[in-house]
């Protein structure tokens, strides 16, 4: 009787190991900032909220990165240089697009020289929606991941 | 061209400007001076004016007047001997908009405005090696300051779909 005790205790925290395994690396992020998204998310990598406690880590080189964040609205001419960022990345890779003017073009639907739809233009993993998004939400997303994670 | 300056004086300005170029400057209440010239002899101007010690250009800038047909080009000048700020405005024809590069007196501070004014309205700088455009790298349309360049128009017929449900909002 004992044994299976045991033996059950071993496959749980085998389960758990296993579940460690997956999640046990840290989601690298690398920010694409060139709008105003920037001012806020600025503050999440900062103390006041912290995204480290989160297990993400802002990496300088997209060679390293598992997650780029596109904040605001891309330019044409922004956007080549995110599509090359997007293809030096290893695979898995996500993208999240951060703020409405990523979705419709936002404040921004009747310039000429910004992107309107950038699911047209990259594949975007998730949106965020927000003008800009709280970091709430972005965290939220940031929960998202870890399961997206799993499934990869 | 350095060792020719000489700092000339405001009312040596407004004297020489009458004088040989025929124009009336104006005294703004604040000191600023502005001046008006014909596009033939601009150049000629703005040598007397970087020889008379106006060594900064803050900015060259154009207005777009399709009215009369014109761009109105503006210079900046400042002299920093007798602290006097120049204005210097010259009209050009708005279809044939050529005028000379002011890099041989201003360097590539001026350059760097010319890039700007013809990517952003078109006009034409003789001399200067450098008019790639900055931000409208794969830009097919016209000069987008220009103020007849419909851009509502051209966004509808650039980014969005006629007869698509959820975009009809942009075309009614």
């Amino acid at each position: 009787m004992h044994i299976i005790y045991f033996l059950l205790e071993e496959a749980r925290l085998a389960t758990k190991a296993t579940e460690l395994k997956i999640l046990i690396k840290a989601i690298w992020v690398l920010n694409w900032f060139n709008s105003c998204g920037f001012a806020e998310l600025v503050p999440m990598v900062g103390s006041r909220w912290d995204m480290e406690r989160f297990g993400m880590i802002i990496t300088g080189t997209p060679r390293h990165a598992d997650v780029l964040f596109i904040a605001g609205y891309q330019t044409f001419k922004s956007l080549e240089r995110a599509k090359r960022i997007y293809e030096q990345m290893a695979e898995p890779k996500v993208v999240l697009a951060l703020g409405s003017c990523t979705m419709s073009g936002g404040m921004y639907w009747d310039s000429y020289n910004t992107v309107k739809r950038l699911s047209d233009h990259l594949p975007i993993t998730m949106y965020i929606p927000g003008c800009p998004p709280r970091p709430e939400a972005v965290f939220e997303a940031c929960g998202k991941i870890f399961q997206h994670v799993k499934e990869m | 061209m350095g060792n020719r300056q000489r700092p000339v004086k405001r009312e040596e300005l407004l004297e020489t400007m009458e004088s040989r170029f025929g124009v009336e400057p104006r005294v703004a209440e604040d000191g600023t001076v502005w001046v008006s010239i014909d596009s033939e002899h601009l150049s000629a101007l703005l040598v007397f004016t970087k020889r008379g010690g106006f060594n900064h250009c803050s900015a060259i800038s154009v207005t777009d007047w399709p009215a009369d047909e014109a761009f109105e080009l503006t210079y900046h000048l400042w002299s920093y001997e007798e602290k006097v700020l120049l204005t210097v405005k010259s009209r050009i024809d708005r279809q044939e908009a050529t005028v000379n590069s002011a890099i041989p007196l201003w360097g590539p501070s001026a350059g760097i405005h010319e890039r700007e004014l013809h990517e952003l309205f078109g006009v034409e700088f003789l001399g200067n090696p450098d008019l790639v455009p900055l931000f409208l790298e794969s830009w097919d349309g016209p000069p987008p300051f220009r103020k007849d360049f419909d851009w509502r128009a051209y966004v509808r017929e650039a980014f969005y779909e006629e007869g698509n449900p959820h975009e009809q909002s942009y075309w009614d």
